[in-house]
């Protein structure tokens, strides 16, 4: 797609080469695409705002000495309008600052398993594409063993190996999406291999790594970047569910899918929504900006849904 | 027609990946922390009994003995015995037990899915850029956007604690008693372990009874009571069925939509139009037809989340499946239990595929090729 413009559209300011790409210019003019992507951008502003600003330590305590416990949010009663927005948990802490922190850590944890499965995958995929026959064998029926598994059940394996905590969730769910990566950018980089511009390239002696970081990766990037802002959706719910089942982040931690699992054990029978309403609101909404991105972005890149989607 | 070969050559297939799964379920216990022995003995046992357990589970065994003996148990189904949570008993049969839980929320939530998302999808499509379509897809992109984890949690507050219409959790009312089999003539037979078919079953056979030996034709006064405890289970399943069935049929919608559409645009569709056939029956028997096949791939590959699905379900609305049993086991570190489950559920996902597959290749044979 980049190499035939490339040459001319350097020349270009940014505005026309954003303009001459027909995949940006089709993402631009998708209405929920763009609200996607604000979403996740004032969801990264959010939770920035939170890691700079919020002490962690005093949104990880209890402060039942100092603040009411279950507070309910204080636009409802009698609490000053800006005093618990959202309320107060079980252990009277702020859930508005925990909500707000959830973010970073909801963001932060996703890159991690988005960036690392999705370089894993990039390296495993192109390789069984290239080299073919054996290696490609074995890596791409490896894959499929993972993929035997349904994905939260694969996660939770793993979990039981190498023990709870946010930071070996992370290694689990890096594990689980791999295979994905790897099966696209396969049938991704299988298809550029059979340009002519490959064989050019080899035949004027290029070396294998330079072939497939230099020539085969870059053509690649397109279905690859569908593939991490859909998964991101997915692992930041993975992330939150290994949390809620209680092998995710340690107690005290603002992490939406802990936060959830607290509200379930103390909030639900006695009534009080808002210790499980306000985290799932913000990771329902972080996860639908992410799935608006990615379905434009696989519009945008699908020929066939141009003429009839706005 | 499917073809025997086609059959042959995707089971053979299925060789290496579930030989694959089994090794991951076989490095589960030995790539986990800890001794098994001082797991399942204590912490505070003393180390004479623990060397002695250790030779007793083979545990001092070369590791590809351990493994060759695994693979051996496995293909029997002989997963060893519960360290923790149900201490000494097989894990078979703690799992089949449990089982029937699972499969039956699986199998109503997978049924909730097609009868919603099949229908919206069509509708969505065939009615393009409309209102009705642009309500549809936000709602389903909204639907997988939606973690079961909070959309549970909010329904049991509205509908049980709120409104107080449906109960919290559990499968049945606190006032029944789970059978484990039912008599007929005399002769015990077993049950399903689905509390909805159970309850069915018991319930008729009682008020069967009542019409033939007791009340007579009075017993459809009191239909309800006889039909109490199948009620109660009802009641108990509408809520995580919905929970669990929503979230499918958002995806199912989706994949629907794009199927349609794609097929709305062939040259077959717009002949049928052509000549002069209406459009329902253009929509239904040749549109809705090839757009089900591929459709029928993503209700296999779905149906891991879906099993996905039901751990969080059963944790969130206290049924105590295989899922709810994992989390437990893992909690615990009991890993037989680990293991047997893990396998359970992926050979489950397995088997749907295969199924998927070969139903896929009926409808369409040109996969075979």
């Amino acid at each position: 797609m980049a190499t035939e413009t490339s040459t001319t559209a350097d020349r270009r300011g940014i505005v026309e080469r954003l303009r001459a790409s027909p995949f940006l210019s089709e993402l631009l003019s998708n209405r929920l695409a763009i609200i996607g992507l604000s979403i996740i951008l004032g969801m990264v502003l959010l939770g920035v705002y939170a890691r700079l600003f919020l002490d962690l330590g005093a949104i990880s305590q209890s402060q039942l000495a100092a603040h009411p416990n279950k507070a309910p949010p204080g636009w409802l009663g009698s609490a000053a309008l800006d005093q618990f927005l959202f309320g107060t948990d079980a252990a009277a802490r702020d859930i508005f600052k925990r909500v707000l922190y959830g973010a970073w850590l909801a963001l932060k944890f996703g890159v991690l398993v988005v960036g690392a499965s999705t370089v894993l995958g990039i390296s495993l995929g192109i390789i069984a594409a290239y080299y073919g026959d054996v290696v490609d064998n074995v890596v791409m029926r490896t894959m499929d063993v993972f993929l035997a598994f349904p994905s939260l059940l694969l996660a939770l394996a793993l979990v039981a190996i190498f023990g709870a905590g946010l930071s070996k969730v992370v290694i689990a769910l890096t594990l689980v999406y791999t295979p994905r990566f790897a099966r696209v950018v396969r049938g991704a980089a299988l298809k550029v291999l059979e340009d002519e511009y490959i064989d050019a390239t080899v035949a004027l002696g290029a070396r294998d790594p330079r072939v497939l970081v230099r020539h085969v990766l870059p053509n690649c990037l397109a279905p690859i970047t569908v593939q991490s802002t859909l998964n991101f959706g997915l692992a930041i719910i993975d992330l939150a569910a290994l949390s809620f089942l209680g092998f995710g982040a340690q107690a005290g931690t603002p992490s939406w899918g802990l936060m959830l699992k607290n509200g379930v054990s103390n909030g639900l029978l006695t009534g009080d929504w808002w210790l499980s309403f306000f985290p799932g609101l913000f990771l329902a909404v972080t996860v639908l900006g992410f799935n608006l991105l990615g379905d434009g972005m696989r519009d945008a890149l699908d020929p066939r849904m141009r003429e009839t989607v706005e | 027609m499917v073809s025997k070969r086609f059959i042959a050559k995707r089971l053979l297939l299925l060789v290496p990946v579930l030989f694959g799964v089994a090794t991951v379920v076989f490095a589960i216990l030995h790539l986990a922390p800890g001794d098994p022995a001082r797991v399942i003995l204590g912490q505070r046992a003393p180390t004479q009994q623990v060397v002695q357990l250790r030779r007793e589970l083979g545990l001092n065994d070369p590791i590809w003995v351990q493994y060759g003996r695994f693979l051996a148990d496995t293909a029997q189904l002989d997963f060893g015995q519960s360290y923790q949570i149900a201490k000494g008993s097989p894990v078979w049969d703690v799992l089949a037990d449990r089982l029937p839980v699972t499969i039956e929320l699986a199998i109503y939530g997978q049924i909730t899915a097609i009868l919603l998302g099949i229908p919206l999808g069509v509708l969505s499509a065939v009615k393009q850029d409309s209102l009705t379509d642009h309500v549809t897809r936000i709602g389903a992109l909204t639907g997988i956007s939606v973690p079961i984890f909070w959309s549970g949690p909010l329904v049991l507050l509205v509908f049980a604690t709120f409104l107080g219409w449906l109960p919290t959790s559990g499968r049945i009312g606190s006032t029944f008693f789970l059978e484990d089999h039912w008599v007929l003539f005399g002769t015990q037979l077993p049950l399903t372990g689905m509390v909805s078919i159970d309850t069915f079953i018991l319930d008729t056979g009682a008020f069967v009874q009542s019409i033939l030996y007791g009340e007579g034709l009075g017993a459809f006064a009191s239909l309800t009571e006889y039909y109490a405890s199948f009620i109660s289970a009802v009641q108990h399943l509408l809520l995580p069925v919905l929970t669990l069935g929503i979230y499918s049929m958002a995806l199912l919608s989706r994949m629907m939509r794009s199927s349609m559409l794609e097929v709305i645009r062939q040259d077959y569709i717009r002949t049928a139009r052509a000549k002069g056939q209406g459009e329902r029956i253009t929509i239904l028997k040749h549109g809705l037809r090839n757009a089900l096949i591929p459709v029928i791939t993503v209700i296999g590959i779905q149906f891991g989340t879906l099993l996905g699905g039901a751990v969080l379900t059963e944790t969130v609305f206290g049924i105590g499946g295989i899922g709810q049993l994992l989390v437990a086991a893992i909690g615990a570190t009991d890993y037989p239990l680990v293991q047997g489950t893990v396998l359970v559920f992926a050979l489950l996902f397995t088997l749907v595929n295969l199924g998927v597959d070969v139903t896929y290749s009926y409808l369409d044979p040109r996969i075979q090729q």
